[in-house]
């Protein structure tokens, strides 16, 4: 009987101690129909219809947790806008329209950017942040195109790539390119450099080109 | 049509210059130091994104090109204007350019013949470097906070095996004492002082010995009971296994990737975002091509790295979610890294240096209280906090966080 209550209070122990979430298992959950948003969110999925049926089911006869759109593909609850959307920021600027190729990066090249002579240390410094962001790991805080990604790293011992053909744009060669061919450059890439449109608002790639030129000269 | 006429008039004026420009040197490569460290200096700073002497890297490897190309005069034309030099059916040019996927190198037509010749004195004069000693592989990290918490844990456990044994050791010396000692005739002080009351079994069954073991297993169980009934609900250090085994110690540690080049929505809205594969292909397009890993983006997003195209068939990437709040809080992330200025590894923890990510912060709605206690509003060149910056001067302290209502139910939870 002694050893009996021995063996369930350890079990009991053991139980209570093994809720703590590690590795794979989330942990145990105590209220799990308030933890997941029964309205569609959109970066979490629950797929199983029968998931949370232990709580509570739905009208519908599935799991209380499922939250899948069953309409979008891959039952995703997040979707990509519809074609030929388009998107305005906040100074009611339409998407860049120049075209992919040799005639539209020589537009490009005389394009003026909509900051005109605005040079303010405001401007730099929005521009240093976003170029911080999405430039230096590549072409280096001082655009000598030495950042970690160009130069390669060592890890352990063991050496990580290089990523080749890294503009130094202090360079001869980029010495005299335009605001408006950074712009186009960054939207599209160029060479080796992939296209980083979706990612840089275009707010920020022309205060990105601004503060590159403003690089290049000291 | 304007365009094209400039353009024209700009070629032909240049293809001019050069040729005047090349007929009036001498072309013979300089092996003077000068020469050679200019030339280095103009090789660093524009050569070597795509090229490099001894390995082959966007463009060719550059050792012996003064012997492999047609003439030296070839070389300065080259580096000039590459375009004319293929436009002009060269057949040498037409080969390079052809191998290297008709990629074409950039026009340096600001170099003078000397600037030319002097990089390639650099690239003749080029020795590789020698391996340096690499320091022994494994060997801890100068300084004094060397050793890792790994090691520590070996001695330790080491430390405790060695007194468990000299324990035994012990035991079994005094045990043997006694047995030799009992065969002598002992008078009765010394038979006392060798058969000692004091046995192990009499030790183990005192009351004292008991109720101390009893406390400190009690104890131990007590407090693995109540931590577990603490976490549940609490996701602190879940770090499950992704689809893909991204390394954040590689991207954001070792590169210096910021965050936020991937996580775009950080600034933006409530979620950080996980980012999409064409963020990946900014890169993996020509970086570890080869590794099963990178192999998984690509079939995910329908792309040949052989052909370097799309196939259009794709189909998502399930990565798993690791951070939770519960439905019933709302939390937006551009509120608190846009406005707030507060850095990701605040509630991330060391991503950077996280092999897999896991859950960091507890989450837990008193974690949250306990920040907006603490924390000074960022009203730095923020007109939004004008008014209450004004207000607030009049009482003592700083402006916390649950001074502009960061401690209201509502703020999060409606």
């Amino acid at each position: 009987m002694r050893g009996l209550s021995l063996i369930l209070c350890a079990a009991v122990v053991i139980i209570l101690a093994s809720c703590k979430a590690s590795g794979d298992y989330p942990g145990l959950e105590y209220a799990p129909n308030m933890y997941h948003s029964v309205a569609y969110e959109p970066l979490s999925q629950i797929t199983d219809l029968d998931h949370g049926t232990f709580t509570n089911a739905l009208d519908n006869g599935r799991g209380e947790f499922y939250n899948t759109n069953q309409y979008n593909p891959y039952k995703m609850n997040l979707r990509t806008p519809p074609a030929h959307v388009v998107r305005r920021n906040a100074h009611g600027w339409l998407p860049y329209r120049g075209t992919n190729d040799t005639t539209g990066l020589r537009m490009a090249n005389k394009l003026v950017s909509p900051f005109k002579n605005d040079s303010t240390p405001a401007i730099l410094a929005q521009g240093k942040a976003a170029y911080e962001m999405y430039c230096q790991h590549c072409h280096g805080a001082k655009a000598g195109g030495d950042g970690k990604v160009a130069q390669g790293v060592k890890i352990d011992g063991v050496e990580h790539g290089v990523y080749p053909g890294v503009a130094n744009l202090k360079g001869d060669a980029y010495k005299n390119i335009t605001e408006g061919h950074i712009f186009h450059v960054i939207t599209y890439g160029k060479g080796l450099m992939g296209a980083h449109g979706s990612q840089v608002s275009e707010e920020d790639r022309w205060k990105i080109a601004r503060y590159v030129k403003s690089l290049q000269k000291n | 049509m304007k365009y094209k006429l400039a353009d024209l008039i700009k070629f032909f004026t240049l293809a001019l210059l050069i040729l005047s420009y090349s007929s009036s040197f001498s072309q013979e490569i300089p092996t003077d130091a000068a020469s050679i460290s200019a030339g280095e200096a103009l090789f660093n700073g524009n050569c070597k994104s795509c090229h490099r002497v001894d390995k082959k890297l966007v463009g060719p490897a550059l050792a012996g090109v003064q012997d492999r190309a047609p003439s030296i005069k070839w070389i300065l034309e080259w580096v000039k204007n590459p375009a004319k030099v293929i436009a002009s059916g060269d057949e040498y040019a037409n080969k390079i350019y052809n191998e290297y996927n008709k990629s074409q190198m950039t026009a340096f037509t600001s170099y003078t013949d000397t600037q030319i010749l002097s990089i390639l004195a650099y690239v003749k004069a080029y020795k590789p470097e020698e391996p340096a000693a690499a320091p022994a592989a494994g060997a801890p990290a100068a300084g004094g906070a060397g050793i890792s918490n790994d090691y520590l844990n070996v001695i330790i456990a080491g430390m405790i095996l060695i007194l468990v044994l000299m324990v035994v050791i012990l035991g079994l010396i005094v045990s043997a004492l006694k047995r030799f000692l009992n065969q002598k005739d002992l008078n009765e002080d010394d038979a006392e002082v060798v058969n000692s009351p004091y046995s192990v079994s009499s030790i183990t069954r005192s009351s004292g010995f008991i109720f101390l073991v009893v406390f400190v297993v009690a104890s131990i169980g007590f407090k693995q009971v109540i931590d577990g009934l603490y976490s549940i609900g609490v996701q602190q250090d879940y770090a499950p296994k992704q689809p893909i085994a991204f390394s954040h110690k590689l991207h954001a540690g070792a590169y210096e990737i910021n965050c936020k080049y991937c996580h775009t929505g950080v600034l933006k809205g409530k979620q950080a975002n996980i980012p999409s594969p064409n963020i990946c292909m900014n890169c993996h397009t020509q970086i570890k091509q080869e590794s099963p890993e990178i192999q998984k983006i690509y079939s995910a997003i329908g792309y040949d790295p052989k052909t370097a195209s799309y196939t259009g068939k794709q189909k998502p990437i399930e990565w798993v979610r690791i951070h939770n709040l519960p439905d019933l809080a709302y939390f937006n992330h551009a509120q608190h890294v846009n406005v707030g200025g507060i850095e990701c590894q605040t509630c991330h923890g060391p991503v950077q240096e996280m092999e897999v990510v896991r859950q960091y912060s507890l989450l837990t709605m008193g974690w949250c209280i306990d920040c907006h206690r603490k924390t000074d509003v960022n009203n730095k060149g923020n007109d939004y906090y004008n008014k209450l910056t004004e207000l607030h001067k009049a009482s003592k302290g700083k402006m916390k966080v649950e001074d502009i209502g960061g401690l209201e139910c509502a703020k999060c939870h409606y």
